[in-house]
């Protein structure tokens, strides 16, 4: 475990994410940049769908570290060091959420992306935001001021919580002191709280409130499911190539790719209880207010089918049923590349389950009464630039952290159990 | 009382007892069993057991569920007695979900309980090892590995032999 060869591939790989990272990102500036100019959400969505996606990986690794802290498991604490280090992503991530905080401050036309920002952005049939009912009944929510102070709030949560944690156990590895890990284990409980709270906000303002109109008590647990399932499969990769290239060679074994395949079968059945659970209580009841929002994920105006309903049945095939039914072999959860397969696969529908949920709206037709016309599915170059600028940065700050502390946490108390790890 | 059930050996510690049974393994023995009072990780691939079968029960439960709630709520409320509810189609794969899935878990866990029954070859109240007084003890502190007579590879002297040569102690045959 020489740490001058985890420095010197770090900083490589590092180096590399970060041109990777700020070509992307310059690349997707210049959409944003035109979507701006010409009034266009599109490009703009680019981003918030690539900004979502890493962070949802961030917050995933959050939750897990802090579970595995609460329920003093003792097996993942290698893994756990890989969760800490890509969490140094959170500022960053804070610093590229900004474009999208700046939108109801600089632009002309504060609702561009949120569209509840600007009372004078017309609605189908409805008139303006501002003669909304259902507006104005939120708008003691859903406004401008408390919007920022939330989404710097829960940046707060996650960069405060995610920050100590990783001190604390990069301290145990300089001291041993094993208060670090009491303390982080105090911290977890009550940080579990603080980042389920954050996590349910961030949700509903960042994604839910494109289509303010809707309501769902099910999305903030939607989002966790697939923060979950986006930060498993993401471990499962990160650590085979860790594995592959040397760090976690003979370090990490065949009963830790195990587990995490459990949970990753876990959540996938998780992800589809509560997406069905969502769909099903709303079709249940059938209100309009509600109801509207699949039926735009299915249907134009006039009845036919349109390409989000092909979306939507990927997404039950492709992101619940295929991987179900892979993971529930003993073989996919222990033969490497199967397992590396299924993550890249939950990775890809994961990514596909964010456009489903960011892109689709009613966009307003001219003169014609109640009707709308549906965003349709699309992926832009735009997408591409943003999901891969975005993560290079994250990518960066990760390798960045891996050059100031050890592959392993090499004095926490549980490294033993850890190393001696079987099914 | 010729007839023999097998033969039992006696190991001292886990680790002895662990590496006997690889050895037992590897001299080809088919019918015979480790027995100890706590589990030893890793004792079945020691053993060269296969993994489990269980699990194909678990997954036959589950589809009969799932078939049985699909079946189920189709014949009741589209087929036998269509019922009008809130102008929703009398079947659709949709509104039965929750009842597809609980009977999907019901009888997955029945055919893991059931598999487990099948695999273990159990009920079994009785065993001819019961007949060795130190077979006994393994509910206590005793490691045992019994090598049966109906194993193609058994001879009374050259078993006992095996057995004394990977360290087993208190070698005694059962009767059957």
């Amino acid at each position: 475990m020489s740490s001058d060869i985890t420095n010197s591939k770090g900083s490589n790989v590092g180096l590399i994410a970060l041109v990777v990272g700020v070509i992307g990102i310059a690349i997707a500036l210049l959409g944003f940049k035109q979507g701006w100019d010409n009034g266009d959400v599109r490009p703009i969505m680019s981003w918030l769908i690539g900004f979502g996606f890493w962070l949802s990986i961030a917050i995933g690794m959050l939750f897990l570290t802090q579970i595995w802290y609460v329920f003093h498991a003792r097996w993942p604490t290698i893994i756990r060091r890989q969760c800490e280090h890509f969490m140094a992503a959170f500022p960053y991530l804070l610093f590229l959420f900004l474009p999208l905080l700046a939108i109801p401050f600089l632009h002309e036309n504060p609702g561009l992306l949120w569209k509840w920002m600007d009372g004078t952005n017309a609605l189908p049939g409805h008139g303006t935001v501002g003669e909304d009912p259902l507006y104005a009944w939120k708008s003691p929510f859903l406004n401008i001021d408390f919007f920022t102070i939330r989404a710097f709030g829960i940046f707060a949560v996650f960069i405060g919580v995610s920050a100590l944690l990783r001190k604390w156990s990069f301290n145990t590895d300089k001291t041993g002191d094993v208060n670090n890990t009491h303390k982080s284990r105090r911290l977890s409980s009550l940080g579990l709280f603080l980042c389920a709270i954050a996590m349910t906000l961030g949700s509903i303002d960042w994604f839910k409130s494109l289509e303010y109109h809707w309501f769902s008590t099910m999305y903030g647990v939607w989002f966790f499911a697939a923060c979950m399932r986006a930060a498993l499969a993401s471990i499962i990769i990160l650590c085979v190539i860790l594995a592959a290239k040397g760090y976690l060679k003979g370090i990490l074994k065949q009963a830790h790719r195990y587990d995490v395949a459990c949970m990753m079968l876990a959540f996938t059945v998780f992800w589809a209880y509560i997406s069905f659970s969502q769909y099903f209580l709303i079709y249940s009841a059938n209100i309009p207010e509600e109801t509207f929002w699949y039926n735009i994920r299915e249907k134009n105006f006039d009845g036919g089918l349109n390409s989000w309903w092909w979306v939507s049945m990927g997404l039950i095939f492709g992101h619940f049923l295929t991987p179900f039914l892979l993971l529930l072999w003993y073989k996919t959860k222990v033969v490497v590349w199967r397992t590396v397969a299924v993550s890249v696969w939950i990775l890809a529908f994961h990514l596909l389950d964010l456009y489903w949920n960011i892109i689709p709206g009613k966009l307003v037709v001219p003169d014609h009464g109640e009707g709308y016309l549906v965003r349709q599915f699309s992926i832009t170059p735009y997408d591409v630039a943003a999901l891969v600028g975005i993560g290079g940065i994250c990518i960066f700050a990760m390798c960045r952290s891996m050059k100031k502390a050890e592959p392993i946490p090499v004095r926490d108390p549980n490294i033993l159990t850890s190393l001696n790890y079987t099914e | 009382m010729s007839e023999k059930y097998g033969i039992i050996a006696s190991f001292p510690d886990t680790p002895s007892f662990y590496h006997a049974a690889e050895k037992v393994r590897d001299a080809g023995y088919k019918k015979w069993d480790t027995y100890s009072s706590f589990p030893v990780h890793g004792m079945p691939a020691a053993q060269g057991q296969p993994r489990s079968k269980v699990p194909v029960f678990t997954f036959c439960g589950g589809i009969t569920g799932f078939c049985l709630g699909l079946g189920m709520v189709w014949f009741m409320n589209a087929f036998d007695y269509p019922l009008i509810i809130r102008g929703q189609p009398f079947f659709s794969p949709v509104f039965p979900f929750p009842i597809m899935y609980e009977l999907t878990i019901l009888l997955s866990a029945f055919g893991t309980l059931g598999g487990m029954f099948i695999t273990n070859l159990l009920p079994q109240h009785y065993s001819p090892l019961f007949n060795s007084d130190k077979f006994l003890e393994v509910s206590g502190d005793r490691l045992v590995i019994a090598i049966e007579s109906r194993d193609g590879k058994y001879d009374p002297v050259a078993t006992r032999q095996f057995l004394e040569g990977i360290g087993g102690t208190d070698i005694e045959e059962v009767s059957a």
